[in-house]
């Protein structure tokens, strides 16, 4: 038994009661602009993997076998498995010549409007994005969704991402800002908003201001901010105090809606009758927007004692914390604007770096600091310090385009190699090999659609309101959940309306986020409960149903031939003869039960849709 | 026509190497599935409840009268000015009585005096104390063993090293009516095998269907679901066999699938509190408090090992203003159930082999904060344990005049593992697991077993 090596949490103890001034922390420090190593490795990724790898004496695992591949880069880069014949393509491809095969694909994949679909869901989650305000009340937000589809087409085109965050964060402040940059101020209004009857307005209000100050600390400078809110930052150096400066940035904003022109016409599902219509009126699209408010209304903004809106303590001005780069806010600029610039300033190291982390945590399953919401001194270092700055510079350098990163990296032998896990008690910080993970929630529903052929691809437009189980529908004050009809039942589970008191079950038993914060990394449990919504959850069944009767008509009595079908549509393999064998019998003890030959395709097709590797991205 | 396929099914599962028997694997490991093969001392508890007072309670309240709060209130003698979270004033009063319960005498509150009958049985530990006063680092201490994430927690431990007597739930369960601050991080099993995670059951609603959903196979036709369930497990291991045989993820898919096929037949009935009678539904009142409580009963009884009760959504004892009208309505709250829950296990001979154990992440200050408010206290603090092999009507050490610091016997957290796991006939040295090149246990490198609270 091994001993002596217990010392971690002593040191931590030791440390904790003293705020720490971490003015040598290393997130702080300017970002490097690294050479990679020299060394066989073409890529430069590679190189400094390697580098890693040989300190250690490990080696990195061989590439993985294109089927592997396809369906890897697939799962990533779009949140859906490849069919069939874009398996047989690429296979044929990749025999030609195998660099091409992936180059074409991986540009392919970038350019699919499904791309956009999926790197929007992981914003989401850090925009804190429902449409619902959650509280008692939870108040419908019918037209949410126009933020998220401009996040979606913003990913698709690739629209730089300071553009993209500065439209965010201060769209409204733009010169002669476009109704697309108003509607990027959504972000801001994600936030819960309690309405409650007989509530104390201002304490709400500030409560929003306060959240939004802690998001964009969260999301862009990978900082714990809103331990700052009640008192002096416990081990990171924000000062409370400094909170509130920053907190003075999102303070003189009001909540405005602004009518916005849809480029189509969707049709309205959401928006409920009112008692004397006998049609519902035609609903004028509203987008919620954030604004300025007139500088004679401008707020100061006090420090709020132990976070208490009512007791003032200093008056501040917006400001950064002093460990920090520092802002200059340029005479008549709006301050917010100046936040938005200051983020994407030469000489911040934050951004671009917790950027780069959590698209790369995005392909690997972790980071290259393990914890991207928490860049401080208690968050996790970097596995590979110089590989994070040099993805930072090379982000920077080209423009912010996140399609150029994300290229890099799936094109790397790391991204490439395989995921077994050959040596069990070796961690796998250093990236000797790729890691095996268990797709996020929206994808585990996306890929039954998929594979059952159910599946509707329609991109973006209103939510949509598949059966809610009738365990929580039946709950609490009447839920209002118009079920969708036709193929809109069948879209994909970004799409499932997000009504933050009735989170959709299936979604949060595979650790969907609550939508009440920020949400950089979504935890990832393997629970009973998970186990028993693939095995019982009706939309499963009849995914199950649909794939089984389909394939039992196309193939008839040749069991084999089906079976093997539908491996292939689930799995993006064939099945190995023992695994044919095995199912083969399993039909066949299915079909002497029933005597139904449809019916013993479908069980079989359960027992293919609850593998493990169904919801695995090897 | 139908073309028989001529390979039967035994011949089948051979092909895959493999074969029916090593399903076995689930259910031969160990002792009921745990590591250990056999306890390292005689167990003197079978099992764990745990009341888990999120937020933090302050002793004094309950337990550990200290007049000289009153004799020195609002003033900050020396002693007095340890520090804590946030900025705290002079020292102020409980305004509660205490009397003594019991032939052991014990000193309790009038906040508790349903509880106070039970006095003989408990074990106050008074001189806890803990590393760090913020919520985060202080749930994780408790409950994981230490503040740094993604180390297993207790439970976790627990199941991994005893196994579980449950066939047909899982040996770790976690009631809580909402979220607590840190959620499923507190219950997780980390590097440790999946099956051994908390399996977390929101009851803030009752409905077992919404405890639990997906009970029940859609399909009318089952066509004989354990034997579908059969294949589908032997095809992960054959996957998992090519792929090395060392996924834990899949692993604890397999597992997670085994419990989830037994839940099916059991779990509607183990969450359904209408198979109570009324009353003892009356005995533990009404409340999320005391439906955790009675769920933790029916766990209990069905041999989970270990089953945590979170008093609420957040962190509900967290009182940094109003502390003196907010505990009043928390002790309301969790008093009858309490009382309920100890006369209940008595009552079914389950007492002497449950170990009961309440308290929170931390105390509270005796200083106030914002006038009226108590803060976080690391320095020291109350917890109580009861039944499985515990002294009772017994105090363990002191705190300071005021309650401020554990000066008596101090017990870390860490102590209080290491004695939880004794009680559990546990070497809490012995019961490691090798991860990243080291062992891992859950006190860490610490821990004593306070040996004068064993009965």
């Amino acid at each position: 038994m091994k001993t002596g090596h217990f010392i971690a949490t002593t040191i931590l103890a030791v440390g904790l009661f003293a705020p720490v001034m971490a003015d040598d922390h290393w997130a702080y420090q300017p970002i490097q602009n690294p050479a990679p190593p020299a060394s066989g490795a073409g890529n430069p990724i590679d190189a400094f993997v390697l580098a890693k790898l040989e300190e250690s004496n490990f080696e990195p695992s061989p590439e993985a076998p294109p089927h592997i591949l396809l369906r890897r880069v697939h799962l990533d880069l779009t949140g859906l498995p490849p069919t069939q014949e874009e398996m047989t393509a690429f296979q044929k491809a990749w025999k030609t010549d195998p660099q091409s095969a992936w180059a074409e694909k991986v540009d392919a994949l970038l350019a699919s409007p499904h791309y956009g679909e999926q790197w929007a869901k992981h914003w989401l989650d850090i925009a804190r994005y429902a449409e619902s305000d959650g509280y008692l009340g939870d108040t419908l937000r019918h037209w949410a969704w126009i933020y998220r589809d401009w996040v979606i087409n913003s990913i698709n085109s690739d629209q730089p991402f300071d553009q993209f965050s500065i439209e965010q964060l201060a769209g409204d402040l733009l010169p002669n800002a476009s109704q697309s940059q108003k509607i990027a101020t959504g972000f801001h209004r994600n936030n819960l908003k309690n309405t409650e009857a007989g509530l104390d307005k201002e304490l709400a209000r500030t409560k929003q201001v306060v959240d939004r100050a802690a998001t964009t600390g969260n999301a862009w400078l990978g900082l714990t901010m809103a331990c700052a809110e009640c008192h002096d930052h416990k081990h990171d150096a924000i000062s409370h105090e400094e909170f509130f400066q920053f907190y003075a940035f999102f303070n003189n904003t009001k909540d405005s809606d602004i009518t916005v022109k849809l480029d189509k016409e969707w049709p309205i599902t959401t928006i409920e009758k009112k008692k004397d219509e006998k049609e519902p009126s035609k609903p004028t699209p509203k987008a919620q927007a954030l604004s300025i408010l007139p500088e004679k209304e401008w707020r100061k903004t006090h420090v709020h004692i132990r976070g208490d809106y009512t007791r003032h303590g200093e008056e501040v001005t917006p400001g950064v914390p002093a460990a920090m780069h520092p802002i200059t806010i340029k005479e008549g600029e709006p301050a917010r604007l100046a936040l938005a610039k200051w983020l994407f300033a030469d000489d911040n190291p934050l951004t671009p770096r917790v950027t780069v982390n959590q698209i790369w945590q995005k392909l690997f399953g972790t980071g290259i600091v393990a914890t991207p919401d928490d860049f401080g001194t208690h968050g996790a270092r970097p596995t590979h310090p110089l590989l994070l700055d040099w993805l930072a510079t090379k982000f920077r350098d080209s423009g912010w385009s996140r399609k150029k990163l994300i290229r890099e990296i799936v094109m790397s032998s790391t991204y490439r190699q395989s995921s077994t896990n050959t040596y069990p008690d070796r961690p796998n910080d250093l990236l000797w090999r790729q890691n095996s993970v268990r797709v996020n929630a929206e994808t585990v529903r996306d890929i039954h659609l998929v594979a059952s052929g159910l599946f509707t691809p329609t991109v973006g437009g209103p939510s949509v309101h598949p059966p809610l189980p009738s365990f929580v529908s039946d709950v609490g004050r009447s839920v209002k959940w118009p079920e969708s009809t036709g193929p809109n039942r069948y879209r994909r589970g970004m799409y499932i309306f997000l009504k933050r008191t009735v989170l959709y079950p299936m979604l949060t038993a595979f650790d969907a986020p609550d939508t009440s914060s920020s949400c950089s990394r979504r935890e990832v449990t393997n629970t009973p409960m998970q186990a028993l919504t693939l095995l019982n959850d009706p939309v499963f069944f009849e995914c199950a149903e649909a794939l089984g009767k389909e394939l039992h008509e196309k193939h008839g009595d040749n069991a084999d031939a089906a079976i093997t079908d539908t491996f292939q549509r689930c799995l993006n393999r064939k099945p190995a003869p023992g695994e044919l064998a095995t199912l083969s019998s399993a039909h066949y003890d299915l079909l002497d039960e029933s005597k139904n030959p449809e019916l013993a395709m479908i069980a079989t097709t359960r027992i293919i849709m609850n593998l493990n590797e169904f919801i695995t991205r090897d | 026509m139908i073309t028989p396929n001529p390979i039967t099914r035994r011949s089948a599962l051979a092909s895959l190497g493999g074969g029916l028997g090593s399903l076995g694997m689930i259910s031969a490991l160990g002792n009921n599935g745990g590591i250990l093969t056999k306890p390292h001392f005689a167990p003197r508890a079978k099992r764990v409840i745990h009341l888990f007072m999120n937020g933090g309670p302050f002793g004094p309240d309950f337990f550990d009268p200290k007049p000289a709060l009153t004799k020195y209130a609002g003033q900050r003698p020396e002693g007095a000015d340890l520090r804590t979270e946030r900025p705290t004033g002079g020292l102020m009063e409980v305004p509660y009585q205490f009397s003594h319960h019991g032939k052991s005498g014990l000193p309790v509150s009038e906040l508790l005096p349903m509880t106070a009958k039970h006095a003989d049985n408990l074990c106050i530990l008074k001189s806890c104390y803990t590393d760090n006063p913020n919520h985060g680092p202080a749930l994780l201490l408790m409950n994981n063993g230490t503040m740094t994430p993604r180390v297993p927690s207790m439970g976790a431990w627990t199941s991994y090293g005893l196994g579980n007597e449950s066939q047909d739930l899982p040996g770790y369960v976690v009631l809580c009516p909402g979220k607590p601050v840190r959620f499923s991080i507190l219950w997780n099993n980390a590097f440790l095998p999946a099956k051994h995670a908390g399996l977390y059951i929101n009851h803030s609603n009752l409905d077992p269907k919404s405890m639990i959903p997906w009970l029940r196979d859609p399909d009318e036709n089952p066509g004989g679901q354990r034997k579908r369930l059969d294949l589908l497990q032997l095809l992960n291991q054959h996957h998992s066999k090519v792929r090395g045989g060392n996924d834990l993820q899949l692993e604890g898919r397999i597992e997670a699938m085994e419990t989830a096929y037994r839940m099916q037949s059991s779990a509607h009935d183990a969450f359904d509190l209408n198979q109570e009678n009324a009353k003892t539904r009356e005995a533990y009142g009404e409340g999320h408090f005391a439906n955790g409580c009675l769920l933790a009963r029916r766990m209990a009884e069905r041999g989970v090992r270990f089953t945590q009760v979170y008093y609420g959504n957040g962190q509900p004892w967290d009182t940094h203003s109003g502390h003196d009208k907010k505990t009043r309505a928390l002790a309301k709250d969790i008093d009858q159930p309490i009382a309920a829950l100890l006369e209940d296990l008595k009552q079914r001979g389950m007492l002497e082999d449950t170990l009961v154990v309440w308290g929170g992440e931390f105390g509270r200050t005796p200083v106030s904060e914002n006038a009226d408010g108590r803060d976080h206290n690391p320095h020291g603090f109350c917890m109580w344990m009861a039944g499985g092999g515990v002294k009772g009507g017994y105090a363990h050490g002191a705190s300071d005049e005021f309650g401020f610091k554990a000066v008596d016997k101090p017990m870390h957290v860490h102590d209080i593992h290491a004695t939880i796991l004794h009680l559990l006939g546990v070497d809490h040295e012995r019961l490691t697991f090798e991860h990243a090149g080291r062992d891992y246990r859950l006190t860490d490198v610490h821990g004593n077993v306070a040996t004068d609270i064993l009965a």
